[in-house]
Formats: C-alpha cells, structure tokens, sequence
C-alpha cells in the first residue's frame, strides 16, 4: 500500500488486513480494468443515487409513527407444588379478550416482575390450549425472581412478554430428548408432540432423586423413557444417556449447564443438537467506576457486578447492542477520555485505545472514563 | 428443495430470538479455488466475500440508527439480534478476503469501490431533519430489498447437494452455510423493520429495483475482476476468456444459483401480500446451525466462557 491515508498492514487491528478500518477512507472509483482513469460504472450510480435522493426524500412516510406496542397481562389462576420445591403456575389472560399468543414447544415467555427483574419461564402446557399458559419455577436459594414467583397466588397479575423461541423444535426423523431437573419443562412439549405425530423419540430425564423431580406422570406411558435419578444411578454418564444415535436423529437437551456441555461434547458431527440460550456470562472481578455520557452529559456509576451497558440502558434505552459478550461490537462507542480496561475481541474495526465495548470493557476501582453517547 | 409450500407448526419455528454467533474458520487448509476444477463457479461465489464485508457493515450502522424508532419491543429484540448476526458475517468474510490476499489476488481494488459506494454514497448525508429520516427510510428499503436476495441465496446455498458433490472445501461450505442459515433464520426482520418505520410503497419499489439492477452488475463485475486477477488463471480458463453463458451452464449444474432463480426474486418481492417468511425454510435452517461445526465450537466456547465466570 502506498496511499498515506492507509495505515500501514502491521498497524492494523487484530491481525484483519481487509477490516473496517482499512476501508475506513476510501477513495473515489478508478478503472478496475485498466488504465487509471475514473469508473465510469461506479461514477454513473453514484450520480444516479444522487438523483434519486431528492426524488425519494421527497416522498413522506407510509404511515405515521406507531404507538408502542402493548405489554401482555396475566393473571394467576392456579399455584400448584409438584415436588416440594417447584412452583407449577397456571397464567390465564388477565382480561377475557380472546386467546393468549400461539406458541411452539421450545417458547418460553419473559415474566416481568419489575422492569428489573424479568425472568425467562419455558412454556410447559398444552400448545392448542390458548386460554392458558403453564410454567413450572424451581426456588433457587436466595433466588428474587422464584421466590416472588412461588409467592404467588391466584388472582396475582403479571405482567409477560413473549412467547419467544431460543430453543427450536424442528422437524427430524427421530429424536433422543434429554431433561435435567426443571430443565424437563421445555422437553415436556416437544415429547407429546413428537408422541402425537408418531415420531420415534427416545427421552432420558435425570435429577437428584425421584421425590425432586417434577413432571414424571406426564411423560407418555409405553414409550422408551428413562428416568435416571443420579441417588439411583450416579452422577449422570453423557456415554450412557447419548449412546450412539441413529443417524438423523435430533439430540434436544435441557438442564443443568455441565449437563448440556457433556451432552453437546458427546454427540457427533452428523447428529444435530440444540440447547436453549440463555442469559450472558455475569461479571467476573469488576469494580466499581464512572462512565460520562459525552462531554457534557449524565455521569453514570457502573457497580461491580453489573456492565456498563446495564447501567447506561437504564439512561439510554434505545443504546444499540447485540451480543453482550464482546465479539459483535454492535455497542462499541467512541472513547474520549480515560483509561478503559478492554474486556472485548473486536473482530476487525476500530483500532484499540479509540473505543468503548459497552457490553463488556470496564475500568478500575473508582475510575472515570467519557464515551461518545 | 425449496420450501414455499405451507407449513405445519413443527416445519416452521417462528419468533426466533435471534442471536449472533462468534464463530471462527482457519482458512490455512484451504485452496483458492475452493471447488476443485470449477474456478468459473468458485469465483461467481466468491464476489460475494467482495461485496459482504462493506455492505454488511453498512447495514449495521443503517440498523443502530434505526434503533431509536422502533416502538415495538419484539421488533427491537429482532433488529438488535440481527445486528450482531450481520457484524459477524462482515468480519468472517473479510477473513477471506485476507485468504484471497494470502494466495496473490488482492482484492482491495474492488472491495474499495464498494467501500465507497456504501460509506460514501450511501452513506450519512447533510440534510435537514424530514429529509434525514426521509434518507433512513430509503436505507432501510434498499436493506429490506437486497435482505430478500441474502435470503434466497441463503436457501440456494443449503440446498447445494451438488457443491458437496463437486468436492468443495468443507470450511467454505460451513461458512457459507452458516451465513445463509443466519440470513433464512433473520429474513423477516429487515422487511418488518422497513414496514415499521414508513412502509411507503413506492420507496420500497424503486429501492428494489436499484438494488436488483446494481447487485446484477456488481456481480458480474466481481466475476470479471477475479478472473482477470487470479495469478492462477491470469483473465483465462483453459485458455478461453470467461463467457456469460457460463454463468447458466454452472446455475444448470448446481454450483452456483441460477440467474433464473435470481431473476424472479424481483417479482416476487414486489407482489402484494409478500413476506419473507413465505419463502425458504426455518427448519432447515435451524438443523443447519445445529450441525455446523463453527456454530457448534462458538456454541461451546460460549457455555465454557459462562461456566468459567458462574460462581
């Protein structure tokens, strides 16, 4: 490279030749085939993009600003306990106006509790049923969200969002569904489905002892289930549950992250697995520190054990985001002062020292850092 | 196949969160002409790594601006997963961008132009306030437009039984059918976006028909630029200069779309009573993802990461 507007290739971030910065500046089109003259063909759309600005700008909007969307209210019409420590809850809608939101198995719906604690439930009834809903929460020890949830009582009403899918039931010739605990919720419907249409499945559900797991009645009667009580069996066995799969059989797994991990390890390259999401990483050794929202803008405090972007959302609702774990880049903003300790893996883009990944990036105990927002 | 025909719930997943993937590809075992004996084909594919990286990171900063007019909360999720989806596609194509470097043929030549016509442009103009939103609406229309086109390539490319015939190179395969599992698996969201936000018919159609008509010449363009580039091929294959009718001898074969498959994406865009979700198959490419090497070792890497930092 010869233009001084380039930086040089051993400049240039995390090793990407052709990253965004690269093509930061770029120049006007010259002649791709061929002497050193202008591109006709790209001078040509570019003169009629001019055009066509004027044309278009002139035209108004197809239809006016929508007014935000409505939340979904439900009422609490039942609060039953399966096993000591699960809460098996039966949502209706909280006026009568016709069906709640369709869904899949697989959909799980956001309860909001607060718009600060908003915990995510998979749906666990009966797809066709669109009067109700059904959810099953574990109390977690210390838990804020399942204890309000097991608190419960009917005519409670709360507020939902959703249904959305993080975990899709596909179609698959067979199926090896596999459940840990509570994770037996999102399995449940996929089982009655596959069991209904006649698609050979075989489900292995694990826990700690049969009194702590719930949901056991409803597992179809002659079909090929396992129940595998880790006080019966041991610790579970990803070997013994995975064995080998038919080919084209689809591996779903719900449950206990060291669980999912043994399973996902277990299964080949030819089987498709599918695991639900689930929330990011939480911070690992953060302190305390400021953010300054532009120049002349708010001063946010971003506790120890929570991002900068949790912080700034509150503030800013409509910042700009994607992964929350630092490799998109989506919620990189221009740094302007201070010194930031880079917790992200920009995949190509701006060089380091010059933005912000709100997500992830942090500072030191008490530090103050100013951001372009 | 091509999954037009209705579809019972379970063919169909619907309201997908859509997430992005931090995959990763080692191209250092791979070969330039990634379909052994095919450097026509390979390099009709190959326009694509020259056009993505630039177009994919104008979609993202189009989509942050938008951010801000969006009421409707599903809607924003949707528009924020696709966000991050799209800045990963940018950047795993402009590592083969590098590749290509690696091997001698340097794109940067063409991929400036289309830097330049996306951050220049189309990019942020000087305008006053009604025409600024009026200038984002016409963004979001052309996205929504050539969002249509990812969408049938998407499906085109995971529906290629005859590229695994052909031998070609398994990472490539993988990100290409990454890519276009992520683009099926998000084909709804820019046109919803588009209808949100203005929805104006007119816009919408003469956003497609440019967007159709420059992708059409860019491409052939790209095709011309590496082959004439190619320190292998140096403009020819087997001695002949390459010719259009190539482009549907090779759509015939397989191994690369077909202009006609191509031609009729315009049509159908512009029909009344289109959506994305009538064309291509989530089901599909849901499975895709769940079997792909690099999502299932981002996937992995991502639970390990979560594990590490739960106390």
């Amino acid at each position: 490279m010869t233009d001084p507007l380039r930086p040089d290739d051993a400049d240039l971030p995390s090793g990407v030749k052709h990253s965004a910065e690269y093509y930061a500046r770029p120049r006007p089109p010259v002649s791709l085939f061929g002497g050193r003259g202008p591109d006709r063909y790209m001078y040509g759309l570019g003169a009629l993009a001019n055009r066509l600005v004027p044309v278009l700008g002139g035209l108004g909007p197809g239809h006016p600003p929508l007014p935000p969307s409505p939340g979904l209210r439900a009422r609490v019409e039942r609060v039953t306990r399966p096993v000591p420590d699960v809460a098996e809850i039966v949502l209706v809608p909280e006026l009568p106006e016709g069906p709640l939101p369709a869904w899949q198995p697989g959909h799980h719906v956001d309860v909001v509790l607060d718009p600060d604690t908003v915990r995510q439930y998979s749906l666990c009834g009966d797809p066709g049923d669109r009067s109700r809903y059904r959810i099953a929460v574990r109390r977690i020890p210390d838990g804020v969200g399942s204890s309000r949830l097991h608190a419960l009582e009917p005519g409670d009403v709360i507020g939902l969002r959703g249904p959305r899918n993080a975990f899709p039931f596909a179609r698959a010739e067979r199926y090896l569904f596999v459940a840990g605990g509570i994770g037996v919720t999102p399995i449940l419907p996929m089982v009655a489905h596959a069991h209904r249409a006649g698609v050979p499945f075989r489900v292995v559900y694990t826990g700690r002892s049969r009194a702590s797991m719930p949901f056991l009645d409803e597992l179809p009667e002659g079909a090929d289930v396992t129940v595998r009580p880790d006080d019966e069996y041991g610790t579970p066995d990803a070997d013994a549950i995975v064995r080998d799969p038919a080919p084209g059989t689809a591996v779903y797994v719900c449950g206990p992250p060291p669980l999912i991990a043994a399973v996902r390890a277990r299964v080949g390259p030819e089987n498709p697995v599918f695991s639900e999401r689930f929330s990011p990483a939480p911070v690992v050794d953060g302190r305390e520190f400021e953010i300054r929202l532009g120049e002349d803008g708010p001063v946010v405090t971003v506790p120890a054990d929570e991002t900068a972007l949790d912080v700034i959302r509150r503030v800013r609702p409509q910042t700009p985001y994607s992964c929350r774990q630092g490799f998109c880049g989506a919620c990189r903003v221009g740094l302007l002062r201070g010194n930031p300790e880079h917790r992200d893996r920009p995949t190509g883009g701006s060089p380091r020292g010059e933005e912000f990944a709100l997500c992830v990036s942090r500072a030191a105990e008490g530090a103050h850092i100013v951001v372009d927002l | 196949m091509t999954a037009d025909a209705t579809h019972s719930p379970l063919d169909e997943p619907d309201r997908l969160v859509l997430h992005a993937r931090d995959v990763q590809f080692d191209w250092s075992r791979s070969d330039l002409h990634w379909i052994p004996n095919e450097p026509f084909a390979t390099h009709v594919i190959n326009v694509l790594h020259l056009l993505l990286p630039e177009g994919e990171r104008w979609f993202v900063e189009v989509f942050k601006q938008a951010v801000p007019h969006i009421t409707d909360d599903r809607l924003r999720e949707d528009v924020l997963g696709f966000i991050g989806q799209e800045a990963v596609h940018a950047e795993a194509h402009a590592g083969v961008l590098d590749h290509m470097d690696a091997h001698g043929l340097d794109p940067t030549p063409y991929v400036e132009q289309i830097a330049w016509l996306f951050r220049i442009v189309l990019g942020d103009r000087d305008l006053p306030p009604g025409r600024a939103q009026s200038w984002l609406s016409t963004r979001l229309a052309i996205i929504a437009g050539i969002e249509h086109y990812t969408a049938v390539l998407g499906q085109w490319v995971l529906d290629a039984k005859e590229l695994d015939a052909a031998g070609a190179d398994e990472t490539m395969l993988d990100l290409l059918r990454w890519h276009g599992a992520e683009e099926v698996e998000h084909r709804a969201v820019a046109h919803d976006l588009y209808t949100h936000i203005d929805g104006g018919r007119t816009r919408r159609t003469v956003a497609m028909a440019v967007a159709a008509g420059a992708l059409t010449t860019l491409w052939v363009r790209g095709v011309r630029f590496l082959i004439a580039n190619d320190p292998y091929l140096k403009g020819r294959i087997d001695g002949r200069r390459p010719k259009a009718s190539w482009a549907l001898r090779d759509g015939r074969r397989g191994l690369i779309p077909h202009v006609g498959r191509l031609a009729r994406a315009v049509p159908e865009y512009l029909r009344r009573g289109y959506h994305p979700s009538h064309h291509g198959s989530t089901a599909q490419a849901v499975a895709y993802l769940a079997l792909s090497p690099a999502a299932r070792a981002a996937e992995s890497a991502e639970r390990a990461a979560t594990r590490k930092a739960a106390p």
